[in-house]
C-alpha cells in the first residue's frame, strides 16, 4: 500500500474534529475530555488526526511539499489509535491510523527520517530488538527457570516476552514472574531464549516496512515448528501486532495469540492459579493502547468503496482486550478498582509508542504525565496497567511528578496475589 | 463561496509574521504551507466543489484575550486580515481572503465560572458542548447543545454562528441565550458587551441603553467578520437528572441508564395537519425538553446506512417507510418531579389522543431508549450524519412559524427527490429534515439535509446548482435564507429585505477602518455565476427579485 | 411669522395642521418625567403612518430638530420622553391599530400607540393573554413598554431582553425603513402572512439585531412604528398564591428552588409598603396596611391550561409547597387585604387612574437596575441607609424584586413616596441613593436621567461604540438628542 491509496479515506475527511475528543457520549469532564495528545500538546489542527489526514492530501495533491518541520509533525503522534476510534463512531470510510502509517512510510521512502528511529532500526537490524541490547543476552532474563527451549523442544504455550522485557532490568522480575505464573498454573511453556526476535511492530510503526515482514516470517516459522498451540506475550505492542499486522501481511500465527493478561484471567477463572495474598489497595487501571483499541484482531481487507463495507469487517477497536485486565484486579483479594474517565476503547495514551518516547522524549513524558494526573483524580491508590512501555513511562512521570503513586505491571500483582512473587524471592 | 486556488497565495511578510511571534512565541504561530492547508479544508457544508478554500498566510495560537487583542493589532499594522477559528465545524471558519491569518483560539480553552444559582456558565472559545454539559450536570444544570453536535463550542455558536438544537423547545437559541460577551473588535479595542463592561458580572447582556449584543449578531453571526469573541457568558437550564448519565459503549454500542424522570416518544401522526397541530398543542401545554421532527429514514442512514441503501432500492419497503412513517416527531420529556413527568407524560398522551398520533415509547425498550437517549441528549449522532455518503449539506430558510417550517420540510423533499433521480445527490428517501421548536413553539426551524460524497464529481456538479434552487424557493415562500452568509446571496437577497447588508457594510465601516476582519462572510457582496443555472430557473429568480425588492416605500405590495 | 408658526406649519406639511399643536396643555407633561426635569416641548405632532413618520425624520434632518418620540399617555415616569432642551414631542398614540391577532401563532401585531388597555381585552377573546409588567400605568403603550424592556411578571416568558416583543418596524435616525426578525422578509406582512409567516422570529435580519439596537434606547436610534408581540395561552385555571415572610433570604432561597424548575407563572417579590401601595386604592389606608403585612411576600400564580388543568396545578402546587417546606416558608392564598382572587385582578390589569405609586404621597421617584437574586438584599441595606441619612423612613420604601430571564437576574425596584410639595428632597433622596447603588453594583440597564451619567461612567468602551452606532444611525442627532451618552458635543 501507498500514501495514494488511501486518497480516498483524507478526501473523506469532512473535519468534523470527532478525531480530537473522547467519544462524545463518554465525556465526563471537562478537564479529561480530549484523546490525542499530539493536538493537545502541539495544538496545530495539522497535529489531530484529520489535520494530518490533510497533510496527506496536501502532499499528494501537491499543495505543500514534504520538508523536515511536516516530517516532525507526522512523527510526533503516538500511533495511539484514539482519533481512529472516535473517527470511527462516526466514519465507516476512514482508516485514520493507515493513513498515519502510510504518512510515515511516505517520510521514510522520500528520506525525511528521524536519527532516533534510525537508530532504533540500525539495532532492530544488528541485534533484532529496538533497545540496541546484544541479541546474545536476549534470554539471559529467563536464567534458572524450568522453562523449555523452542529452538530444540515442543511446546504447548510459547512465551514471548518481547524487546523490553527482555532487557530491561527494573522489568526483570516481572517477566520471570509471569514465566512462573505460567509454571505454577502447570503449563507446558517455552521460550526461544537469545533466539527470540522483535515482533517487528516498532519498524512498521516507524515506517519501516520491510523489516516487519521479515520478522513476521521468522517468528511464523518458529511457532511451527515449536507446535505451540497458544503464543502469549506480556508485551502489549507485540500481542497487537501478532493479532493484526501478521495476519494483515499474510502471516497469521497458526496458534491462539494471547496476551498475558488474557491466560492468566483464564487461569484464575480456571481455578488453576489462586490468589491468596491480600491487596487492600484501589487500583485504577490503564488501558495500554496496543492491547486495548490496537490489539484488536485483524478483521479482514475489503477492497472497494469503504462506504460499501460491511461493519464486520471496521475496526473499530472494539475487540480490544479490556475485560481481561480489569477481572484479574478484581480478583485480587481485598483489591478494589476505580475508572479513569477515559478507559477501554478510548483511553490516553501513555505516551510511549510511535518513536515518540525515543525522538520526542518530553512530549512521551508530558503525555504520561497528563495520564498520571487523571489516575490521580480518581482517587486510586495505586496505578495497574499490562504493558512494559506504559509501565516504564507511567512510572517514570510519576516519579517526576512526586505523585504518590506507585506504578504496577499486572503480572507483578498476579504474582504477589499468588504468593511466587516471595517464593521467587526464596 | 471562495473557490480553492493557490494562485494568488502569498507568503506572509517576514516582518508580520516577527510581530505574530513575538506575540504568541515562536511555538504558536505557523507558516508552514501543510500546517495551513489544515485550516484551508473546509468540506462541509461548502457548496464549492472545490472544498479547500483560501489557505491563510499565517496560523496562530493565542492563549489570552491580550494576545487577540494583539495579533489583531499587527493584522491591522500590516494590512493582514483575520479570521477567528474555535472548534470548527464547516466552511464558515476558514478564510476568504488570501491574507487571512488565522486565529485559532484553541488555547483559550477555560471554563471560567458556573454560576450555580443564577444559571449560567462563563466559557472560552475551545469549551466544546459536551464539555459544558458535563460540568453543567454536575451542578443539575446543562446547557444547549446546537444541531452540529458536542464537538462544538458553545461561545462559536452563540456569538458568531446559529444556535439551532433540538432542545431548543426547552434551551432556546444560541443569540438567545447569551448573558454576556467579550469582544475584541476589529481594530484590536475591547468590548465587554452587558453588565460585564461595567464590572458587574456577567448576568445581563443588554445595556446601558441600547444593547450592543444587536451589532454582533442576528440570527446568524457574523462569523468573524465584525471581530473575536474571546468569552461569554451563557444560560444554563436546569437539570433535573443524574450528575453523569451511566453509560456502557461508544455510540452504536451505547447503553445508557436512562434516568427515571426522563421518558421519550417517538410519535407518529396520520397526516402533516394532526403533527402540526399536535405540536402547537404541545408547545401550549409547555411540556418537553427536546423535540424535533425528524424522518424515520434519518435514524437509518445513521445507524445503518447499509440497510437504506437496500430499502431504497426497493420500491415496496421505500413506500412504508416514507409514507408510512412519514409524520413523525421525537420528544423528551424532563420532569424536575415524579409528579411532573407524569403530567407530562399525561398530557403528551392525551395530545396524542386528540390528534390520532401513536407513541413507541422508546423508553419502555430498553434497547432502543438506552441506545438513543444520549443520541439526543448530547447530540452526539450528529456526527453520524457524514456518515453515509463523507459529507451533507444542507439547505436553511428563515425560521418562523411551526407552520411555515413543515412546509419547507415539503419543498426541501421535492427539490431532493428530483436530485436524487438525477443521482446528483445520495438516495436518502428525499424527506430529511432537522426541525427543532424554540422556546416552546415560540417559533421553530427546519432544514433539509442532503448527503453526497464528495469524491463522486456527479455530486459535486450538483451543489451549487442546488444551492440555487433552495434559495429560490426561500425566497419564493417569502423567507430569508439562512445561508444568505454566502456573499452571493448576500447580494441578492439583501434588497428583498430593506438592503440589510447596507447597514452590515456601515457597521462594519464604522468598526473596522482598517478592514481587518475578514467580511466574505459577514457583508461582502460577489455576483453569483449563474452559467452552470437553468435557463428557467435563473427567469424565475429575476421575477421574484423584482417581485421583492424593496422601494423607497418599502416592500411592493 | 414667528419661529414658532413656522415650525408648527413645516411640521403640519407632513401631517396636517389638525395633527400638530403646541397646546401648552398637552405640552407641560413632557417637561418633567420621573427625576427628569426641564425639557422645552416645542410642539406636540401626531403621525398617522409610518410613511409620515418617515417624512417627519426627514425633515428634521433638514431642518435640525430634536424629535422626541412618545407613544404612551402620561404621566410620565422615567423622563426619556422629556426633552433634553429644547424638542418636539412625536405623539405616536394615532398609530393605534391592532393590525393583527393570529390565536394559532400566539402573537399579535401592533401598533406603537395601543395600549394595554385596549389590547387585553382583544387578546382575550381569542383565549388568549398579554404578557404584562407589574400595573403599567392604563394609557401605557404596549409597544413602549417593551421597548424600554420594562420586566413582565411571568419570568418563565421571559427567555431573553427582548421578550414579549419579536420582529419591528424601525424608520432609523436617517429617514430609512426598515424590519427585523422575520418581518423582514422577503414580502410583505401580507405575502409573509400567505406563506403561513407570523412574524414569530425575533432575530435578524441575517447578521445584525437592530431591534436590540433601539430597545432600551429612549427614542435615540429609531422611530419604531409596529411590533409584532408574543402571547401566551389564558389559563384555564388560575390561582395566586402569596409566601408572606420576616426574612428575604428564606424567600430568595426558595425563589431560587422554585424557579429553577419553571415553576409558577406570575412570580414577584414584594415589601410590606409596595404590597399595600398595590392593593388598597386608599392612600391613608396603607401605613396601617403594610404594617398589617409580613415584611416581605412571594406572590406567584399557579396555572392550568387546555390540557389536564387540574393535573398541572396539582402537581405544580405539590412540587412548590416542597420547595417552600425546605425553605422554611408557607404559601397562603390571603394576606390582610388581599384575597388571592383580588390579586390575580390586580396582576392582570393597568394600574386604575390615578397611577398607583401616587397613592401613599401624590408623588414618587424609582430606582430600579438589574442585578442577580443573591446581590438583592445588599443593595436594599444600601437603600435603607441612605434613607435613614435623609430621615425617610425605612419602611416607606417601596421595593419590588421581579425575576426576569427565567430568574437569572432580577429587577430590582425601589420606590420613595413623598407629597409633591417634597419633591425637592425626594430628589435628593433619589440622587444620593441612586450614587450609592451604583458604587454597590447597580447595573442600570435602563439609563434615565442622571442614572445615564452613573451608568455611562462604568463603561467607556461600550459608550465608544454606542456613539459610533449613533453617528451611523442617527447622524445628525434628530432623534431625543442628548439622551444617554450622546450629548452633541460629545458624539460629534
Amino acid at each position: 500500500m501507498a500514501l495514494s491509496d488511501y486518497q480516498r479515506d483524507m478526501e473523506g475527511c469532512s473535519r468534523c474534529s470527532s478525531c480530537k475528543w473522547v467519544p462524545f457520549n463518554q465525556i465526563k469532564s471537562w478537564r479529561f475530555a480530549k484523546n490525542c495528545p499530539s493536538i493537545c500538546r502541539y495544538n496545530f489542527h495539522a497535529y489531530s488526526g484529520s489535520g494530518r489526514m490533510i497533510i496527506g492530501l496536501s502532499l499528494l495533491t501537491g499543495r505543500s511539499e514534504l520538508n523536515d518541520n511536516v516530517a516532525e509533525i507526522v512523527y510526533k503522534c503516538q500511533l495511539c489509535g484514539a482519533c481512529d476510534t472516535a473517527c470511527k463512531v462516526y466514519r465507516d470510510d476512514i482508516d485514520l491510523t493507515e493513513v498515519l502509517l502510510e504518512l510515515r512510510a511516505h517520510c521514510v521512502e522520500q528520506g525525511f527520517l528521524m536519527v532516533e528511529h534510525m537508530a532504533m532500526i540500525d539495532a532492530l537490524k544488528r541485534e533484532d530488538n529496538v533497545l540496541g541490547e546484544p541479541k546474545a543476552k536476549r534470554g539471559e532474563w529467563a536464567e534458572g527457570l524450568p522453562l523449555k527451549d523452542i529452538n530444540r523442544e515442543r511446546c504447548e504455550v510459547l512465551f514471548h516476552a518481547g524487546c523490553r522485557y527482555s532487557y530491561d532490568p527494573d522489568l526483570r522480575g516481572t517477566v520471570r514472574g509471569a514465566a512462573l505464573l505460567l509454571l505454577e498454573a502447570g503449563l507446558d511453556v517455552g521460550i526461544a531464549g537469545a533466539e527470540e526476535s522483535c515482533c517487528g511492530g516498532r519498524a512498521y510503526e516507524l515506517g519501516y516496512r520491510g523489516e516487519a515482514e521479515n520478522y513476521a516470517e521468522d517468528l511464523l516459522s518458529r511457532v511451527k515448528a515449536s507446535g505451540a498451540r497458544i503464543l502469549v506475550t506480556p508485551c502489549a505492542d507485540g500481542y497487537a501486532h501478532f493479532r493484526y499486522l501478521y495476519p494483515r501481511m499474510g502471516k497469521e500465527l497458526p496458534c491462539e495469540i494471547l496476551h498475558m493478561t488474557q491466560l492468566l484471567d483464564r487461569l484464575v477463572r480456571e481455578g488453576r492459579l489462586r490468589f491468596r495474598e491480600q491487596f487492600p489497595l484501589l487500583f485504577t487501571y490503564h488501558d495500554p493502547c496496543h492491547l486495548g483499541r490496537m490489539g484488536e484482531p485483524y478483521l479482514g481487507d475489503w477492497k472497494g468503496d469503504k462506504l460499501q463495507r460491511p461493519m464486520s469487517l471496521k475496526r473499530a477497536g472494539r475487540k480490544g482486550v479490556y475485560e481481561a485486565p480489569r477481572n484479574l484486579i478484581q480478583a485480587l483479594p481485598g483489591a478494589g478498582l476505580v475508572e479513569m474517565e477515559r478507559i477501554r476503547e478510548y483511553s490516553w495514551c501513555c505516551g510511549a509508542g510511535g518513536g515518540v518516547h525515543e525522538a520526542f522524549p518530553e512530549f512521551s513524558s508530558w503525555t504520561a504525565r497528563e495520564r498520571v494526573e487523571e489516575a490521580l483524580a480518581t482517587g486510586a491508590e495505586a496505578l495497574a496497567t499490562a504493558c512494559p512501555w506504559c509501565v516504564r513511562v507511567l512510572r517514570d512521570a510519576s516519579r517526576e511528578m512526586r505523585a504518590e503513586l506507585p506504578v504496577y505491571d499486572l503480572v507483578d500483582l498476579a504474582l504477589q496475589a499468588a504468593g511466587i512473587a516471595e517464593k521467587e524471592r526464596v | 463561496m471562495t473557490t480553492a486556488t493557490l494562485d494568488t497565495w502569498k507568503e506572509i511578510s517576514e516582518a508580520a509574521y516577527q510581530d505574530l511571534e513575538n506575540v504568541v512565541g515562536t511555538e504558536n504561530v505557523s507558516r508552514e504551507p501543510a500546517v495551513l492547508d489544515g485550516y484551508a479544508w473546509q468540506p462541509t457544508i461548502n457548496d464549492d466543489p472545490a472544498k479547500w478554500v483560501k489557505r491563510p498566510v499565517a496560523v496562530v495560537l493565542p492563549s489570552s484575550t491580550e494576545e487577540v487583542q494583539e495579533v489583531v493589532r499587527i493584522c491591522n499594522r500590516h494590512g493582514l486580515k483575520f479570521k477567528a477559528f474555535s472548534t470548527g465545524w464547516g466552511v464558515y471558519s476558514g478564510p476568504t481572503y488570501d491574507n487571512v491569518v488565522q486565529i485559532d483560539l484553541r488555547r483559550m480553552n477555560r471554563i471560567l465560572d458556573i454560576d450555580e444559582r443564577n444559571m449560567y456558565a462563563l466559557v472560552e472559545p475551545y469549551v466544546c458542548g459536551a464539555q459544558l454539559q458535563a460540568e453543567a450536570m454536575k451542578r443539575g444544570l446543562n446547557c444547549h447543545i446546537i444541531g452540529a453536535g458536542p464537538a462544538c463550542s458553545p461561545l462559536a455558536s452563540a456569538t458568531s454562528g446559529w444556535g439551532v438544537g433540538w432542545d431548543g423547545i426547552y434551551m432556546s437559541y444560541g443569540h438567545r441565550n447569551l448573558l454576556g460577551a467579550e469582544w475584541v473588535l476589529p481594530d484590536g479595542e475591547l468590548l465587554r458587551v452587558g453588565s460585564s463592561d461595567s464590572g458587574l458580572g456577567w448576568f445581563s447582556p443588554d445595556g446601558p441603553g441600547p444593547s450592543l449584543r444587536g451589532l454582533m449578531r442576528g440570527s446568524t453571526g457574523a462569523l468573524s467578520g465584525l471581530g473575536i469573541f474571546t468569552k461569554c457568558a451563557l444560560k444554563l437550564y436546569p437539570w433535573p437528572g443524574p450528575s453523569r448519565v451511566r453509560i456502557r459503549g461508544l455510540l452504536l454500542d451505547a447503553k445508557a441508564e436512562i434516568p427515571e424522570n426522563v421518558r421519550f416518544h417517538l410519535c407518529f401522526f396520520p397526516d402533516r395537519n394532526r403533527l402540526a397541530d399536535a405540536v402547537y398543542r404541545i408547545g401550549e401545554a409547555e411540556i418537553g425538553y427536546l423535540a424535533t421532527r425528524t424522518a424515520v429514514a434519518a435514524f437509518i442512514y445513521t445507524f445503518a446506512p447499509h440497510l437504506l441503501r437496500r430499502i431504497a432500492g426497493t420500491s415496496n419497503l421505500r413506500d412504508v417507510l416514507s409514507k408510512g412513517t412519514k409524520w413523525g416527531f421525537v420528544i423528551m420529556l424532563v420532569g424536575a418531579s415524579e409528579e411532573e413527568i407524569d403530567y407530562q407524560d399525561a398530557v403528551l398522551r392525551r395530545i396524542l389522543a386528540d390528534h390520532e398520533g401513536l407513541s413507541i415509547e422508546a423508553m419502555g425498550v430498553p434497547a432502543i431508549g438506552s441506545m438513543v437517549f444520549m443520541n439526543f441528549f448530547r447530540v452526539t449522532a450528529i456526527p453520524m450524519v457524514f456518515r453515509m455518503g463523507g459529507l451533507f449539506s444542507t439547505a436553511l430558510d428563515r425560521n418562523d412559524t411551526w407552520d411555515t417550517q413543515l412546509d419547507w420540510a415539503e419543498i426541501g423533499e421535492s427539490i431532493k427527490r428530483k436530485w436524487i433521480e438525477r443521482g446528483g445527490i445520495l438516495d436518502d428517501l428525499a424527506d430529511n429534515p432537522f426541525m427543532a421548536l424554540y422556546e416552546s413553539n415560540m417559533w421553530a426551524h427546519c432544514e433539509e439535509i442532503f448527503q453526497y460524497d464528495a469524491r463522486d464529481p456527479k455530486h459535486l456538479a450538483s451543489l451549487e446548482p442546488m444551492f440555487i434552487e433552495f434559495s429560490i424557493a426561500a425566497i419564493e415562500k417569502c423567507m430569508e435564507p439562512l445561508s444568505a452568509t454566502d456573499a452571493r446571496l448576500r447580494k441578492l437577497v439583501s434588497p428583498l429585505m430593506g438592503h440589510y447588508n447596507e447597514w452590515q457594510k456601515k457597521l462594519s465601516g464604522a468598526l473596522d477602518a482598517n478592514r481587518a476582519a475578514d467580511t466574505g462572510m459577514y457583508c461582502d457582496e460577489i455576483d453569483f455565476d449563474f452559467s452552470k443555472v437553468e435557463p428557467e430557473l435563473k427567469a424565475k429568480l429575476d421575477r421574484l427579485t423584482e417581485k421583492f425588492r424593496w422601494t423607497e416605500e418599502g416592500p411592493p405590495s | 411669522m414667528t419661529e414658532k408658526s413656522a415650525l408648527l406649519e413645516k411640521l403640519a406639511s407632513v401631517v396636517g395642521r389638525e395633527n400638530v399643536t403646541d397646546d401648552e396643555g398637552l405640552l407641560s407633561t413632557y417637561r418633567r418625567g420621573g427625576a427628569v426635569e426641564g425639557g422645552e416641548p416645542l410642539a406636540m405632532i401626531r403621525p398617522g403612518s409610518t410613511k409620515e413618520v418617515r417624512e417627519l425624520i426627514k425633515l428634521a434632518r433638514a431642518e435640525k430638530y430634536n424629535l422626541v418620540f412618545s407613544s404612551s399617555a402620561p404621566p410620565r415616569l422615567r423622563g426619556d420622553s422629556v426633552p433634553r432642551g429644547e424638542g418636539i414631542i412625536v405623539d405616536m398614540s394615532r398609530m393605534d391599530k391592532i393590525v393583527r391577532l393570529d390565536r394559532r401563532n400566539k402573537v399579535a401585531l401592533i401598533e406603537a400607540g395601543v395600549t394595554y388597555e385596549r389590547l387585553i381585552p382583544e387578546v382575550d377573546k381569542l383565549g388568549l393573554k398579554v404578557l404584562m409588567p407589574l400595573l403599567p400605568k392604563r394609557g401605557k403603550s404596549v409597544l413602549a413598554s417593551c421597548l424600554e424592556r420594562e420586566p413582565i411578571i411571568i419570568p418563565k416568558y421571559h427567555w431573553d431582553m427582548t421578550d414579549p416583543m419579536l420582529c419591528t418596524e424601525l424608520v432609523f435616525g436617517t429617514g430609512d425603513l426598515f424590519r427585523t426578525g422575520s418581518a423582514a422578509g422577503p414580502g410583505t406582512l401580507e405575502q409573509q402572512w400567505a406563506a403561513g409567516a407570523a412574524q414569530k422570529n425575533p432575530m435578524g435580519p441575517a447578521q445584525t439585531d437592530f431591534v436590540r439596537v433601539v430597545q432600551g434606547s429612549q427614542g435615540t436610534m429609531a422611530a419604531v412604528t409596529w411590533c409584532s408581540l408574543k402571547l401566551e395561552v389564558k389559563p384555564r385555571i388560575h390561582k395566586i398564591w402569596f409566601v408572606p415572610d420576616h426574612k428575604l433570604e428564606r424567600l430568595i432561597d426558595f425563589t431560587y428552588r422554585s424557579l429553577r424548575p419553571r415553576l409558577g407563572d406570575e412570580w414577584l417579590i414584594l415589601n410590606a409598603y409596595a404590597l399595600a401601595t398595590m392593593i388598597t386604592e386608599n392612600g391613608q389606608e396603607i401605613p396601617e396596611l403594610a404594617k398589617e403585612q409580613a415584611p416581605w411576600t412571594v406572590i406567584y400564580g399557579v396555572s392550568g391550561y387546555e390540557y389536564l388543568p387540574e393535573e398541572r396545578v396539582a402537581y405544580q402546587e405539590r412540587d412548590l409547597s416542597r420547595h417552600a417546606q425546605q425553605a422554611g416558608v408557607i404559601p397562603v392564598s390571603e394576606v390582610p387585604g388581599c384575597s388571592w382572587k383580588k390579586m390575580e385582578r390586580i396582576l392582570a390589569a393597568p394600574s386604575p387612574e390615578p397611577y398607583y405609586k401616587t397613592r401613599p404621597k401624590g408623588d414618587f421617584l424609582d430606582i430600579f437596575f438589574l442585578t442577580t437574586l443573591d446581590r438583592v438584599p445588599g443593595f436594599i441595606s444600601v437603600m435603607e441607609d441612605v434613607a435613614s441619612e435623609f430621615g425617610y423612613p425605612r419602611d416607606r420604601i417601596g421595593v419590588y424584586i421581579q425575576p426576569i430571564q427565567q430568574g437569572r437576574n432580577v429587577h430590582l425596584e425601589f420606590t420613595v413616596y413623598f407629597s409633591p410639595e417634597d419633591r425637592g428632597k425626594g430628589r435628593e433622596l433619589y440622587e444620593a441613593a441612586s450614587r450609592a447603588l451604583s458604587e454597590a453594583g447597580a447595573f442600570f440597564s435602563r439609563p434615565y436621567g442622571i442614572w445615564s451619567e452613573l451608568a455611562y461612567a462604568r463603561c467607556p468602551d461600550t459608550v465608544r461604540v454606542l456613539r459610533k452606532v449613533k453617528e451611523m444611525l442617527d447622524p445628525d442627532q434628530v432623534l431625543n438628542r442628548g439622551k444617554l451618552c450622546f450629548t452633541p458635543e460629545e458624539v460629534s
